[in-house]
């Protein structure tokens, strides 16, 4: 096993942990904590991968500026265990196995699924991840959807202005 | 391209019309200006030469099916406005916002016509569903409006997670997020499960996009709670965007879904037309029935993506113009009603008879009797499936019961407005509605007569 | 080497010294800021400052901080234990895991082998920086929210809502100053600034550089921008439930703040470890390193009065004050920057 292996593994394990710790926290400020927990796990991976501004910017946008606004919004709703609506026993029952049963489909498909059979992801490898060829990239080959993206983002902020906004 | 940059450039000036201007009326002649702008560049990129000129690396493309489509669209909302536009400026305090809203999700709406992309695919549909979430939440002191707003955001964030998955499996399937590149990549004998299965949460997405059963359950209420005037946007031109989209995807790609496609699909249309239908007929107010109707014509427009020959893409394109502005007429005169329950249409054709008689034809129209456009339309989608297939016979039999039902609840609106004594009250109904009520009529009545003087147009 | 697990061994101790090193030192600079900050403090108010232990009160830092450890420690009763401590050592490893990317020197030669002076030189140094730094307001906002306190959770969100404001117009600043330089590397933005005929970057982007040092007033949540912890309105802000080394941490974190953020503006816009008007090249790389060292901290101290010297000048801004400056002054000019910068760049420098 080498060192990137047991980083590999490492990492995926502390995400999945962590994913199954945001669902499992009574707390919903603890779940938020896990949330960050995960996308670090995905930077690591990220890195891993040598898409290293891809890791930064996951870093910067998720835990750094999504993720506080979210434990923004939950300190102050002071949201607890107390607060938290008691949910149906059956309608839980219901979601976890419609869930499982997705779970189980997907799992097997993929398992089956021949494009990724006896692969390995190739770590350390490839340089389109840095940051000089990813801005390449964008600006040459996906330039219009960057750009048009623009649209979707002013679309969002005048919204937010609409819906934000005193009267 | 035309349509794409102007609406957005547009978006933005209507953003900036808010700062020179008070005047509500003003803004709204500033957007019906912008849209007549916005019809004649569309119609300069179709019939003459004359189009921005992009370095697009295959990421759109504009065929005459897109194309059309977005003059189809655009005229729509034109009509939406002239109608409507007094009404919009009243929802809020921001009509310029509301308009440049407008502009964005018909930027979305020209994206996803003509989008040869996966990457387009996802774009387009955020632009046009984010400025929805806001329509629908405009009427900020309105709990129901609210409601609507979250539910809508939270359940359509959801669609767009799943859609992301499926385009991740895609690319992950293919390499590649152009769609020809996906339909060799993936069509060789030795593809595997990846590319079927991203295609199914595309599907899923996409069908939640245009309220198909089993993914309908947030339409009536969110239709419900948005003010109406931006239900009647909804409802029409963006759901009727949502169908071309999922007609290019799938219009190539039922083969690679397997026998699974064939199965899915049906199940699919009669479930929504199920729903749709009778859900409908139990509906007290005309607002949610309009809601659930709008389900039931997802059905009849699923039927396009059962088959795709020629008949199946004239048809989309008629039933989308046949439904916006049929649609649009129904929901500009539910506006001014006071009371949206049946019984608030009751006496309606003796104080407002011209106004009785137009929303007549609209009701008829999407019940799909002959001599309105709404019978070509449904003609057109069960024609095109029993010309490809003609084991499909069984569920053109279904969907035409299930036009019979549809007809029970268009005309107890008809009923109570004709043959119901009461006083339907109405807010004031100037000359200019009425007008333009007469002229989507006569619209509906031409193309109902003729549905070539429509399609000529598509292969001019 | 031994090539177990594949590893560079004698890379990874090396690093290993240099972090041990480089945290050591800062926690060692950081200590001797509060004693400077006492006497800066004392110089502007005309008062003599810490005098009494030791000759001009040198050891006046390891007084205090043998009185915070010694002092007891208190965990409120209806606090969340778990992060109530996990608060604290998140502000203070986030603080030190900035001087990762931070160029001390170019490279100095011992035992044969060539260290460079910089833990890591990744290709997107300075999103880095800005990861770490935007990842530091977990530290506060986790302390205020488990103190369990309203005053406490008050100041934790008026720490994050700022950093988050700031932050945003220092990445476009910046921005304007990666265009000039074309790469993100911290230690290539260095060797820029010290090639021949080539100016420091403040030369080129002043505006950037204002904003920018704006800005990091406000991410070290110092005066005029200290609204987390201002005591008049807040009792003492999100670390009034913190007591002993906890308390420590927290202001040991934020002066370990206000050393990296003087580190990162000396690299960017003051050349970080160039002399000026000398040729480095011509020196032995250990003495050119030392040099450069030295001229690096000479720069950091400068930025690291100005702090102080501003701290004991300015009064502290309202609250709605800060959001204005933020978001309608700072953004805005810093975009107007950024533009200006580009149209520059394009239409002169394109060939």
């Amino acid at each position: 096993m080498s060192a990137i292996q047991i980083i590999f593994w490492f990492l995926s394990a502390l995400a999945i942990v962590s994913a199954l710790m945001v669902l499992i926290s009574k707390n919903p400020v603890h779940s938020v904590l896990w949330l960050i927990m995960v996308f670090f796990a995905i930077s690591g991976h990220y890195i891993l991968l040598n898409a290293q501004f891809l890791a930064i910017v996951n870093l910067i946008v998720y835990a750094g500026a999504i993720m506080v606004l979210f434990l923004f919004v939950i300190m102050l709703m002071n949201l607890n265990n107390e607060s938290e609506p008691q949910k149906n026993v059956w309608m839980r029952l219901a979601g976890a196995v419609s869930g499982g049963c997705l779970l189980m489909i997907l799992v097997s498909l993929v398992r089956q699924a021949i494009e990724i059979n006896n692969k390995v992801a190739e770590m350390k490898v490839g340089d389109i991840g840095l940051i000089g060829n990813l801005g390449k990239a964008l600006f040459k080959d996906y330039l219009v959807p960057f750009e048009i993206s623009s649209v979707l983002f002013l679309s969002a902020m005048v919204g937010a202005i609409v819906i934000g906004k005193k009267n | 391209m035309n349509a794409i940059i102007l609406s957005a450039l547009l978006g933005v000036v209507m953003m900036f019309a808010s700062v020179f201007t008070e005047n509500k009326i003003a803004i709204r002649n500033i957007a019906i200006f912008g849209l007549l702008i916005l019809l004649a560049s569309n119609l300069l990129n179709i019939y003459t030469p004359y189009s921005f000129n992009v370095d697009l690396h295959n990421m759109l493309r504009f065929d005459s099916f897109g194309l059309f489509f977005n003059s189809i669209a655009i005229v729509s909302t034109l009509l939406y406005v002239i109608l409507s536009g007094s009404d919009i400026v009243k929802v809020g305090n921001y009509p310029a916002e509301y308009f440049a809203l407008i502009f964005f999700v018909l930027c979305g709406v020209t994206i996803l016509s003509s989008y040869n992309s996966l990457l387009m695919l996802f774009l387009g549909v955020e632009i046009m569903s984010i400025p929805l979430y806001i329509l629908t939440g405009s009427d900020k002191k309105n709990l129901k409006s609210n409601e609507a707003s979250l539910k809508y955001f939270l359940m359509g964030a959801f669609s767009t997670g799943i859609m992301l998955m499926g385009i991740a499996l895609l690319y992950g399937a293919s390499g590649n997020f152009n769609l020809e590149m996906i339909r060799e990549k993936t069509s060789i004998a030795e593809f595997g499960i990846l590319a079927p299965l991203g295609l199914l949460l595309i599907f899923i997405s996409l069908a939640f996009k245009v309220s198909a059963a089993p993914f309908h359950f947030w339409t009536p209420d969110v239709y419900d709670g948005a003010p109406s005037v931006f239900t009647s946007f909804m409802a029409t031109i963006v759901k009727t965007a949502g169908f071309i989209a999922f007609v290019k995807l799938f219009s190539l790609r039922m083969a690679d879904l397997g026998p699974s496609y064939a199965i899915i699909l049906p199940v699919i249309i009669i479930a929504t037309l199920l729903v749709g239908n009778i859900t409908a007929v139990f509906q007290q107010s005309v607002k949610r029935m309009l809601a659930y109707s709008s389900i039931a014509q997802a059905g009849f427009m699923l039927f396009a993506l059962y088959t795709s020959n020629d008949l199946s893409t004239e048809g989309i394109l008629l039933y989308a113009a046949a439904y916006s502005i049929a649609t649009i007429g129904i929901f500009g005169i539910l506006i001014k009603m006071k009371d949206y329950t049946f019984d608030g249409y009751n006496g309606l054709a003796k104080k407002q008879p011209l106004v009785a008689a137009t929303n007549t034809v609209f009701l008829l129209s999407l019940a799909g009797i002959p001599l309105t456009a709404g019978f070509f339309a449904k003609y057109y989608m069960l024609a095109s499936a029993l010309k490809s297939n003609g084991s499909a016979l069984w569920l053109v039999i279904v969907a035409v019961l299930f036009a019979a039902v549809s007809v029970y609840y268009y005309f107890r609106v008809i009923q109570a407005m004709y043959f119901k004594d009461g006083d339907a009250e109405t807010t004031e109904i100037d000359g200019t509605f009425k007008f333009v009520l007469v002229v989507l009529a006569l619209l509906i009545i031409l193309i109902g007569i003729n549905p070539s003087i429509l399609l000529r147009w598509y292969y001019f | 080497m031994t090539t177990l697990l594949a590893i560079d061994w004698a890379l990874l101790t090396e690093k290993l010294i240099l972090i041990a090193i480089i945290i050591f030192a800062s926690l060692g600079i950081a200590l001797y800021m509060t004693y400077g900050e006492r006497k800066v403090a004392g110089i502007l108010q005309d008062r003599p400052g810490p005098n009494r232990a030791g000759p001009f009160g040198i050891f006046q830092p390891f007084a205090d901080g043998l009185k915070l450890i010694m002092k007891e420690e208190i965990i409120p009763d209806t606090s969340n234990k778990a992060l109530f401590i996990l608060g604290p050592g998140l502000a203070m490893s986030a603080a030190l895991m900035t001087c990762a990317v931070v160029p001390w020197g170019d490279h100095v030669e011992l035992f044969g082998r060539n260290i460079a002076l910089q833990i890591a030189d990744i290709n997107v140094g300075i999103l880095y920086v800005f990861a770490v730094v935007s990842v530091g307001v977990y530290g506060i906002m986790i302390g205020g929210w488990a103190s369990n306190n309203k005053f406490s959770l008050l100041a934790a969100l008026r720490g994050a809502s700022q950093a988050i404001s700031y932050e945003l117009a220092m990445g476009l600043s910046l921005i304007a100053v990666l265009m000039t330089t074309g790469t993100l590397q911290l230690g290539e933005i260095v060797k820029q600034q010290m090639a021949p005929g080539h100016l420091w970057n403040i030369a080129y982007q002043p505006l950037a550089f204002i904003i920018f040092l704006v800005c990091a007033f406000a991410e070290c949540n110092r005066t005029p921008f200290d609204l987390p912890e201002a005591e008049s309105e807040l009792n003492q802000g999100y670390h009034q439930e913190y007591s002993s080394m906890k308390l420590g941490f927290y202001l040991f974190s934020e002066y370990i703040n206000m050393f990296i953020s003087s580190a990162i503006m000396v690299t960017l816009f003051f050349g970080g470890y160039d002399v000026p008007f000398l040729n480095e090249s011509l020196l032995s790389p250990n003495i050119a390193a030392l040099v450069g060292i030295i001229a690096l901290m000479t720069k950091i101290v400068c930025f690291i009065f100005f702090f102080m010297w501003v701290r004991w000048t300015i009064p502290r801004f309202r609250y709605d004050q800060l959001m204005n400056l933020g978001w309608k002054k700072l953004v805005p000019l810093a975009l107007a920057n950024m533009l200006i910068t580009g149209a520059v760049i394009l239409l002169w420098f394109n060939k």
